[in-house]
């Protein structure tokens, strides 16, 4: 039978995956933040998910929001380091500033 | 009916990502994360975790869209072609059926309400639990219409 935890928790499996896969093959830094913030999501939704058919799951529901707001800050320190480096090589490509450096 | 309602969102939410991952234009992702942002937080509102919901929108459909947009114009990485049919029927798709699902949970109740209601409604959150789809329906208006402000200041930036 197909209850909500399992829909949620294979909705959150497939987000992990799906984020892991762009954050790995994407050529754009931009890309591979909003992938994170997929990857952050997958697991949001597993965590939550968790907690559900349960009376209390004020467990659950804390580590959620434990994720959320480390997820935001790594992103924000992400978001502010890809503006350091657009200005410092003036291209978003991983693979062309590898080249740059050298 | 609860599990179908959980379906739908479940498949709402997979659509935009992919729309997101695969989409070449990176306005056209940060909308459709916007997107799967707000329908992650009426997922988490309707199975009892209202705060998380409301903290969810609030914290990836609000600011992180807000800062990942302003890189975009910083970079200008932004690329929008205002006039694709395909993107408004999809963008249109989607809100309906974010409106539909919160509109479900306003007007005949959750799919799972809490069961501990009394415990919940007596603390300093009791505001929250008690206009909780009020909220939802609130927050996704306002969220939405800063979003159609936000495309309108892309589609500027592109024909400048």
């Amino acid at each position: 039978m197909i209850t909500d935890q399992t829909v949620f928790a294979t909705a959150a499996t497939i987000l992990f995956f799906l984020g892991l896969f762009s954050m790995f093959y994407s050529r754009n830094l931009l890309k591979t933040i909003i992938s994170f913030q997929i990857v952050v999501f997958g697991a949001n939704l597993a965590l939550f998910s968790s907690g559900l058919g349960h009376v209390s799951n004020l467990m659950a529901n804390t580590l959620v929001l434990f994720s959320i707001v480390v997820g935001a800050g790594v992103e924000a320190v992400g978001l502010a380091l890809i503006v350091l480096v657009h200005r410092a090589y003036g291209t978003l490509d991983p693979w062309k500033i590898k080249r740059l450096r050298h | 009916m609860a599990t179908e309602v959980a379906l739908l969102l479940c498949a709402a939410l997979l659509v935009t990502i992919i729309a997101a991952i695969f989409s070449k234009s990176i306005s056209v992702t940060i909308i459709m994360l916007f997107y799967s942002s707000l329908i992650l937080g009426v997922i988490f509102t309707i199975y009892q975790g209202v705060v998380i919901g409301v903290l969810h929108i609030t914290m990836f459909a609000g600011a992180m869209s807000v800062m990942l947009l302003t890189v975009v114009l910083m970079t200008g990485e932004s690329k929008l072609d205002i006039g694709n049919r395909t993107l408004a029927a999809l963008l249109a798709a989607v809100t309906s059926l974010v409106v539909a699902a919160s509109s479900y949970s306003l007007f005949s109740g959750a799919p799972s309400l809490p069961q501990s209601t009394p415990q919940q409604t007596e603390g300093t959150l009791a505001f929250v639990w008690m206009f909780r789809p009020w909220d939802l329906l609130i927050l996704i208006i306002i969220f939405a219409a800063a979003m159609i402000g936000v495309v309108n200041l892309l589609s500027k930036e592109e024909r400048a």
